[in-house]
C-alpha cells in the first residue's frame, strides 16, 4: 500500500474549494495549504497503479495546474517483489 | 499515545512535501516521523530525464523501499514527476538480464556465459577486426544515459588503445545542434545561464519543446513562475503543435513544420525596424557573420531581415500565423525585463537545427537579453548525462575530453601527454559521426561495434535500413544494457550492467552541473558496472594485440575496488587531469565535495572551494564566473572567453530560411512529426516496464488534427496506416486538435514493428552538425479498418 507525499498546485482563487474537493476523495488526506495555491496532500492507496490512476484522475481537474511528487513509500510492494 | 506506523509515514510524506513548497505543517509528533520509514537514505540523481533533479533512494535490509526529492536542491527543490517517482521500480525487475550471454551467429539462440569467457569473446573479435582491417573497423556508440566515468573510459580505450575516434553517442540524434549553436553564436558549448534564471524571467520563449510532458519538473518552475505573475510574466510557445505546454501560454504560435527560420528571422526583423534592439550591447560585444570568415555589417544584417516581413513570414508560416502575432511576440521578447528561451529536439532535430539555433541565439544577442538574470538562450536536454558524459567527456567523433576538438593537434597532443601515450596516437581525423557510423556498419566498413545503455535499432531515423547492417552476420555486435532492447535482437554478445543506484558516478545536467549517484543497493545475480566491464576488456584487449599502450590506458584503475574506487579514480583523473584549464574546468567538483552538496556543482569550478559554493550560476560575468576574471582581457563586466570565437565575440549569424530535406507533395501529402508523451521515456525499455506508466499509454498512436480526420472519414481508435517512402506503421488514432492541419504526430517509444515510428522517419541530417531531422518527413495516412484490439510489447530474449 504505497504512501505518496504530494503537492497540488491550485489556481490559487479556488484554494479553498480545492481542498473540500480533494479532501472528499477516497485516498486522498489534505495536510495543509499555502496562500499561493500550493495544497500538501498524501495519498494512500491499495497498489502504485491506484496511486498513478488517483494522480491522473486530480490532474485533470479543472482548478489543478500540476502535481508533484515529493516523497513516495512503497515498501510493502517492494517487499512482496 | 504512540501513532501506528503507517501514520508515522503518511505524516514524514507530508512533512517532505510541506517542505518543498515552504507550507508549514504543525503535526505531533514529527521529528520522530521523518525518520521512521527507512535504515537509510541514499542521495543521487533521477535516472530519466535531463534536470538533473535531486532524489534520494530509502533503502531498508538491501532494497529500495522510499524514494523522496531533496528540498535543498536548486534543480527541482524536492519535487519528482512521475517517471522520476517509479524508476527505483527497475531495480528488481525480473526482466532484468543478470547473466553474460553469447551466440556466434545472430541466427542462434542465446546461452548463457561466464564474465571471463564473455569479455575473452570481446577483446578477440575487436582485436581480430583491428588485425584484419584496421583500427577504423571497430566503433563504440553510447550514450548520454551512461555515467561519465563510463563514457570518458571507453573512449579512452577506444582512442588511445584501440586508435579510432569511432566513438559516438545518441546525443549526437538530440543535441549535436545545440552544441553546433552555442558554439557558432557564443564561442563555447553550453548554456550561460542556469534554471535559476526562471524565477527571474519577465518573458519566456518556448519553441520545439514541449517541457510539460518532457521536463515537468522544470515546467513546474515555469508555471509557477507564470501563477505567481499573471500580468507581469508572459509565455509565448511556438510549436506546429498544441502541446499540454501551450496551457499556459498567453500566445501560442502555431506554424507549419519547419518554417521556423522564417518566424524567427520575422522576428528579429521586427525588433530592428522597431529600434527594440540594445545598441550598447550589440557594439560591445558582437559581429555579424555571414560565414565564419565573413563578417558584415548591421546594415547588411538589416537588409538580409527585410526578406522577412512578418507578413512574408507568417505566408510562409502558415499555421494560425498572422504579422501581428509576430509583432507581438517580438516586442514581448525584446521588452521584457527579462526573456528566457527554451527549446529541446523540435529545433534540434532539423535538416538545419545549427541555424534554428543560431537564429534564437540571435534574438537574445540583439536584444542583449543575455548575461542579466532572468535572461538566456538555454537549450533543455533529453537525457541525464548527454551534456556531462558525452558533450564534455569526449563522447563523440569530433571532441576529446575538456571541449577539446580531435583535429587541433595542439589539443590532440595534450590529451595524449596527459594520458601517458605516445604523440600520434589518437588519429588526427574525426571518427565516423552517427549516421555514418551506421551506414559504415551497413556497407560492411566496421566490423565490431560497442554498443552501450542505448537502442540505435528503435532510435535511428529510417530505422529499417539500418538494423538490415547491424544484423550483418559479418559485424560482431556487443549490447551492454539492463534489459533485453531491439537492439539486444540483433546482438552476438550480451553483458548485463549495473543500473542506476546499483554504481558509483556522475551526471551533468542541463544547467553545467554535475552530481554525484552513490552506489545504495547491489546489482541483481552477475550484472556489473560498465568502467569494470571496460577496464578488464582493455586488458585482455592488450594481450590479444600484443600492444602495452591498450594496458596503459587502463593502468591507473587496475586494482581498484569497482563500486566506489574505481569511479572516483577514473573521475579524478578526467577532472583534475583533462578538464585543467579547460571552459569546462571540473577540479574543484571532486567526489568528496560532490558528496557535500545537496545538488553538485556547476563548471567552472576551478577550485574545491569555489565548488563548495555550488560553482558558477553563470558564465562570462565578471566577479560571478571566476574563468571570465582569469581570462579578462579588459574591464568590460563580461567576457566571452569560449574556445572557438577567436575574437572572443558573440556572432550574430544572418541565415536564411530553409524548409526540410522532405516536403509533402500528392503523394505523400502530410508532414509526419514524432515526440514524446509524459509517461514514456525514449525506447520504454525502461518505463515500458513500469505497469503504472504503461497502463497509461500502452501503445503509440497517430495524432490527427480533427480536420484532417473529418476529411478522410477517421474516428478515434480507427487504425490508421501512415506510410512515407521509408517504412509503414500501423497505429491506432487519436484525433486531438494538437498538430496543425497538415501534420500528423506519433509518440516514438513504442517497440512493436507495426507501431516502431522511426522505420517511418527520414535519416536526412543537418550538415553542420550531423544531426537527423526526426521531426518532419512527409508521408501519408489511410484508416484501414476500425479499433482494434492492440497488446503492448517490448523485445524480449530466449535462450
Amino acid at each position: 500500500m504505497p504512501i505518496g507525499g504530494f503537492v497540488i498546485t491550485v489556481t490559487p482563487s479556488k484554494g479553498q474549494q480545492a481542498v473540500r474537493a480533494l479532501s472528499a476523495l477516497d485516498g486522498v488526506e489534505v495536510y495543509g495549504s499555502g496562500g499561493d495555491g500550493e495544497v500538501i496532500a498524501v495519498l494512500e492507496t491499495g497498489t502504485s497503479k491506484d496511486m498513478e490512476r488517483l494522480v491522473d484522475r486530480i490532474s485533470a481537474m479543472d482548478f489543478v495546474a500540476s502535481v508533484s511528487l515529493a516523497y513516495l513509500n512503497a515498501e510493502d510492494e517492494m517487499l512482496q517483489q | 499515545m504512540g501513532l501506528s506506523r503507517r501514520e508515522f509515514i503518511k505524516r514524514t510524506a507530508a512533512l517532505t512535501a510541506a517542505s518543498c513548497a515552504g507550507v508549514s505543517l504543525t503535526l505531533p509528533q514529527a521529528e520522530e516521523a521523518q525518520a521512521f520509514d527507512a535504515d537509510e537514505w541514499v542521495r543521487g540523481s533521477c535516472r530519466l530525464c535531463g534536470v538533473g533533479c535531486r532524489v534520494e533512494l530509502g533503502v531498508k535490509n538491501g532494497r529500495p523501499v522510499a524514494l523522496r526529492g531533496v528540498p535543498d536542491s536548486k534543480t527541482n527543490f524536492g519535487y519528482l514527476c512521475m517517471k522520476g517517482m517509479l524508476f527505483y521500480k527497475l531495480m528488481g525487475h525480473p526482466d532484468r538480464l543478470t547473466k553474460p550471454l553469447y551466440r556466434k551467429s545472430k541466427k542462434d539462440k542465446f546461452k548463457e556465459i561466464s564474465w571471463d569467457e564473455a569479455l575473452d569473446i570481446a577483446a578477440r573479435e575487436f582485436a581480430k577486426a583491428v588485425k584484419t582491417h584496421g583500427s577504423d573497423s571497430v566503433a563504440y556508440y553510447g550514450s548520454g544515459q551512461a555515467l561519465t566515468e563510463e563514457t570518458y573510459l571507453f573512449q579512452k580505450v577506444m582512442r588511445g588503445g584501440l586508435r579510432t575516434n569511432n566513438v559516438e553517442g545518441n546525443p549526437r540524434l538530440c543535441m549535436a545542434s545545440a552544441v553546433g549553436g552555442y558554439l557558432t553564436s557564443f564561442g563555447a558549448d553550453e548554456p550561460i545561464g542556469s534554471y535559476a534564471d526562471i524565477e527571474q524571467a519577465t518573458c519566456f520563449f518556448l519553441i520545439g519543446s514541449n517541457m510539460a510532458e518532457a521536463h515537468p519538473v522544470l515546467f513546474r518552475r515555469v508555471m509557477r513562475r507564470k501563477l505567481d505573475n499573471k500580468d507581469a510574466v508572459k509565455v509565448i510557445n511556438a510549436d506546429p503543435r498544441i502541446s499540454p505546454t501551450s496551457r499556459v501560454a498567453d500566445l501560442h504560435l502555431q506554424f507549419e513544420p519547419g518554417t521556423d527560420l522564417a518566424l524567427l528571422n520575422a522576428m528579429a526583423y521586427v525588433i530592428i525596424e522597431e529600434g527594440l534592439y540594445d545598441e550598447k550591447f550589440i557594439g560591445q560585444y558582437t559581429t555579424f557573420r555571414m560565414g565564419k570568415k565573413e563578417e558584415v555589417s548591421f546594415e547588411e544584417y538589416r537588409s538580409f531581415l527585410r526578406d522577412y516581413t512578418p507578413e512574408r513570414a507568417a505566408a510562409i508560416c502558415k499555421g494560425n500565423i498572422t504579422p501581428d502575432k509576430i509583432r507581438t511576440a517580438a516586442r514581448w521578447f525584446a521588452k521584457s525585463n527579462a526573456t528566457m528561451s527554451m527549446w529541446t529536439m523540435g529545433i534540434n532535430q532539423r535538416k538545419r537545427g545549427v541555424w534554428a539555433n543560431n537564429l534564437i541565439h540571435n534574438l537574445h544577442i540583439i536584444t542583449g537579453q543575455l548575461m542579466k538574470p532572468g535572461a538566456d538562450s538555454f537549450s533543455l536536454t533529453g537525457q541525464p548525462n548527454a551534456c556531462g558524459g558525452v558533450r564534455e567527456g569526449g563522447g563523440l567523433c569530433h571532441i576529446l575530453p575538456g571541449h577539446r576538438l580531435v583535429k587541433k593537434d595542439k589539443l590532440r597532443h595534450q590529451v595524449e601527454d596527459l594520458w601517458g601515450i605516445p604523440r600520434g596516437r589518437i588519429p588526427a581525423k574525426p571518427g565516423y559521426h552517427t549516421m555514418a557510423m551506421f551506414t559504415a556498419v551497413n556497407q560492411g566498413k566496421i566490423k565490431a561495434i560497442w554498443i552501450n545503455c542505448t537502442s540505435p535499432a528503435q532510435s535511428l531515423p529510417n530505422a529499417d535500413l539500418y538494423r538490415k547492417g547491424m544484423a550483418r552476420e559479418d559485424l560482431f555486435m556487443v549490447v551492454t544494457d539492463i534489459f533485453p532492447t531491439k537492439t539486444t535482437e540483433l546482438a552476438n554478445l550480451v553483458l548485463p550492467t549495473a543500473f542506476h543506484f546499483e554504481k558509483t558516478g556522475v551526471y551533468g545536467c542541463t544547467e553545467r552541473r554535475s552530481q554525484l549517484t552513490w552506489k545504495a543497493v547491489d546489482p541483481p545475480g552477475e550484472a556489473k558496472p560498465e568502467v569494470w566491464i571496460v577496464r578488464e576488456w582493455a586488458l585482455r584487449l592488450a594481450k590479444e594485440l600484443d600492444d602495452p599502450v591498450i594496458a596503459k590506458c587502463v593502468a591507473p584503475f587496475v586494482g581498484k575496488e569497482e563500486q566506489y574506487e574505481l569511479p572516483e579514480a577514473i573521475w579524478n583523473e578526467y577532472t583534475q587531469k583533462l578538464t585543467k584549464g579547460r571552459d569546462n574546468d571540473l577540479r574543484g567538483a571532486t567526489y568528496r565535495v560532490l558528496r557535500q552538496r545537496p545538488d553538485g556543482v556547476q563548471w567552472p569550478a576551478p577550485t574545491e572551494e569555489w565548488a563548495l559554493k555550488g560553482g558558477t550560476y553563470k558564465k562570462f560575468v565578471r566577479g560571478m564566473d571566476p574563468l571570465a576574471d582569469e581570462h579578462a582581457k579588459d574591464e568590460k563586466p563580461y567576457q566571452f572567453y569560449g574556445p572557438a570565437h577567436p575574437d572572443k565575440k558573440l556572432w550574430i549569424w544572418l541565415r536564411p530560411h530553409k524548409g526540410p530535406e522532405e516536403m509533402p507533395d500528392a503523394e505523400f501529402p502530410f508532414y509526419l512529426s514524432t515526440g514524446r508523451v509524459i509517461d514514456q521515456w525514449h525506447t520504454a525499455s525502461m518505463t515500458g516496464r513500469i505497469p503504472e506508466l504503461m497502463r497509461a499509454n500502452p501503445y503509440a498512436y497517430v495524432e490527427v488534427n480533427p480536420r484532417d480526420a473529418k476529411r478522410l472519414g477517421i474516428s478515434p481508435g480507427d487504425m490508421i496506416l501512415v506510410e512515407s517512402r521509408r517504412g509503414r506503421n500501423l497505429l491506432p488514432a487519436k484525433v486531438y486538435e494538437g498538430p496543425v492541419e497538415g501534420m500528423v504526430f506519433v509518440y516514438w517509444y513504442d517497440q512493436h514493428e507495426d507501431r516502431l515510428i522511426n522505420r517511418v522517419t527520414k535519416d536526412a541530417f543537418d550538415p553542420g552538425s550531423k544531426e537527423p531531422e526526426f521531426k518532419i518527413c512527409a508521408c501519408r495516412i489511410k484508416r484501414v479498418s476500425g479499433p482494434k484490439v492492440l497488446k503492448p510489447y517490448l523485445a524480449s530474449i530466449t535462450t
